[in-house]
């Protein structure tokens, strides 16, 4: 493959929540990391 | 099983792929057969994306995981939201702006015919022999315990899929798999309220939690280094990303669901609903495996869950070595349920109660080596029996029905996304350009379809001797990893080490391939480290070969 270009898009059907896809994923991201705070907190407060 | 159980779990699992098969009919092109149309919308992609990981084993095994370990296992997760973001950043746009019918189609476009039918030729090969496990490992656990023929019980979980997966192609795989994945969300969903409706009267959701954490059975998230740890949270972000980044990024398998229906956005979409919610659900299905636990606390467990195997082990003469055990096992049982019940678990009654369940642990340990004496060793671990002997015993007929459904869904729905992907790269990575190049589209299909079969008969065929492999379970994760890491070295090299070319990558790739299995027949590491090796095998590899004997090869 010539010239990939990893941020382009495949057909320009694009359309983010968030405005980007940089910031859909930081939201995936903050979404799991909230999910983590909510596992270790279980996991304190019942072992 | 009664009446209503067998009505209850036939309608269910023949009505979805009879409603998928008229969603899917008519003649279609190559391209809709493979790829799907533009009806596939992102939430079946994303619920395709979840029931082609969540196989029989996820439902069978991971409640027994947690009856066994506790909660802990969840943090081999932790990596799979960082693997698919990547993947949504990296892999599918350029798939998808090369509108490829299989990952390995853009090694082609990458590099060369022979790297391409390289990646898809280990692919085939992992995956063959992984479609076979995935059939029987359900159909020995099933047939064991509702003396159903194992043959019949693997040529009903697999002729059915090989018929509508060769039949309808990918769009019947996600139509099908939607309906499969939300009846194993309903029926984990009634399983997990009945048993913490069977919880004795007056222990509240809470306490129960309590008791099971006091237990060590809730410990979610464990932050040590210790590396003698077997599950930790960064364990679980480190390896957990690499081996889902090998998964959700080179297997043809899980590649065809994300690219069903042709859009970027719901692609992406799919797999970042994955990213969000499949950490909870495996937590989830952890925590019915704790409340299982906790069930058996207060109801008394068999001292081995597989009862045929147990029975064997009787007939076999060794009755009153067992019988001893159990003896003892049942004496340990109520002790341990007469403190939890007077006082539960506190700081006075914690250590003897840590103590009766480590005895209790040690007697089962000590039948299995009873049943292994007397060569009645079962071919799984008894932990996968904990949750259907805990669904065939303790929970309501219809419900019971319901259950088993979803161990054959969830087999279903793995093994039609696993079939579809193996027809389709042989067709379109071997068929088509080796051996018909220019036929009609329509040719193609049929092609297909009948590769399809082909795939569905040798799973059928692997699964009817995998009675002669030791451990199940471990074999599809060692299969997976053995292959994977060479895999992903290939996609590796191609994304980001723009130097190297196709004579490079193909040859690093069968080096590193060959080192894998000469460590794997040599050493006795953790085979999660197969990955590692072989991706990072693949990258200093075909820089080097790149850099010496293909160095004329090497771009101005």
């Amino acid at each position: 493959m010539k010239g990939t270009d990893l941020q382009s898009e495949a057909n320009g059907d694009s359309a983010p929540l968030f405005g980007s896809w940089a910031k859909d994923y930081c939201v995936a991201l903050g979404i799991f990391a909230f999910e983590i705070v909510l596992f270790y907190a279980f996991t304190v407060l019942f072992s | 099983m009664n009446r209503l159980d067998y009505v209850v779990l036939v309608a269910t699992i023949l009505a979805i792929p009879l409603y998928g098969l008229w969603r899917t009919r008519g003649r279609e092109t190559l391209g809709h057969y493979i790829k799907g149309d533009e009806s596939i919308r992102w939430a079946t992609i994303g619920l395709s994306v979840l029931a082609t990981q969540a196989g029989p084993i996820t439902f069978l095994s991971m409640p027994g995981q947690a009856y066994e370990s506790g909660i802990g296992f969840v943090q081999n997760y932790f990596g799979q939201p960082f693997a698919l973001i990547t993947v949504c950043a990296v892999f599918v746009p350029i798939f998808q702006r090369l509108k490829v019918y299989t990952a390995y189609e853009y090694l082609g476009q990458r590099f060369d015919q022979k790297t391409r039918l390289l990646g898809a030729f280990l692919f085939l090969i992992q995956r063959g022999l992984a479609a076979g496990i995935t059939i029987y490992a359900p159909a020995i656990i099933l047939s064991a315990l509702l003396g159903w023929r194992l043959n019949l019980t693997i040529w009903l979980a697999g002729g059915l899929v090989v018929a509508y997966t060769a039949f309808g192609g990918t769009k019947i795989v996600s139509i099908t798999q939607r309906y499969q994945i939300l009846i194993i969300f309903v029926g984990m969903a009634l399983a997990f309220i009945i048993a913490v409706h069977r919880l004795p009267a007056g222990l509240s959701f809470g306490r129960a939690l309590t008791v099971a954490g006091g237990m060590g059975k809730l410990q979610a998230v464990d932050f040590s280094l210790d590396p003698d740890r077997r599950y930790t949270f960064w364990s679980g972000i480190f390896g957990g990303f690499f081996l889902a980044l090998s998964y959700f990024g080179a297997d043809q398998s899980q590649v065809q669901r994300y690219l069903a229906g042709g859009s970027l956005t719901a692609s992406r979409f799919g797999l970042l609903f994955n990213a969000v919610v499949k950490v909870p659900m495996q937590f989830l299905i952890l925590l019915l495996g704790a409340m299982v636990f906790l069930f058996y606390q207060f109801e008394k467990p068999p001292i081995y869950f597989n009862r045929p195997a147990y029975d064997r082990a009787i007939a076999l003469g060794h009755g009153a070595e067992l019988n001893e055990l159990q003896a003892e096992f049942d004496d340990v049982f109520a002790r341990k349920r007469d403190l939890l019940s007077s006082s539960g678990v506190n700081s006075a009654s914690r250590q003897e109660i840590l103590q009766l369940d480590a005895k209790a642990r040690e007697l089962r340990d000590r039948a299995k080596a009873v049943l292994e004496r007397a060569g009645a060793s079962p071919k799984s671990k008894d932990s996968d029996y904990v949750f259907i002997t805990f669904v065939l015993q303790h929970l309501p007929h219809g419900v019971v029905g319901l259950l088993i459904a979803v161990i054959l869904c969830a087999t279903m729905s793995a093994t039609a996304a696993t079939l579809n992907a193996l027809g389709s790269t042989s067709a379109v990575d071997f068929y088509r350009p080796l051996i018909r190049p220019n036929a009609p589209d329509h040719h193609y299909v049929v092609a297909t379809e009948l590769l399809t079969i082909a795939w569905g008969l040798v799973a059928i065929g692997v699964a009817s001797y995998a009675s002669l492999v030791e451990n199940l379970i471990e074999t599809g994760n060692i299969l997976g990893s053995i292959f994977y890491g060479s895999i992903l070295g290939l996609f590796l090299v191609a994304f980001f080490l723009r130097s190297v070319r196709g004579s490079a990558v193909f040859f690093a790739a069968l080096l590193a391939q060959c080192l894998v299995l000469i460590l794997f027949w040599t050493l006795s590491i953790s085979y999660l480290w197969y990955n590692l090796i072989g991706c990072a095998a693949v990258l200093v590899f075909s820089l080097a070969l790149q850099r010496t004997i293909f160095a004329k090869s090497s771009p101005a």
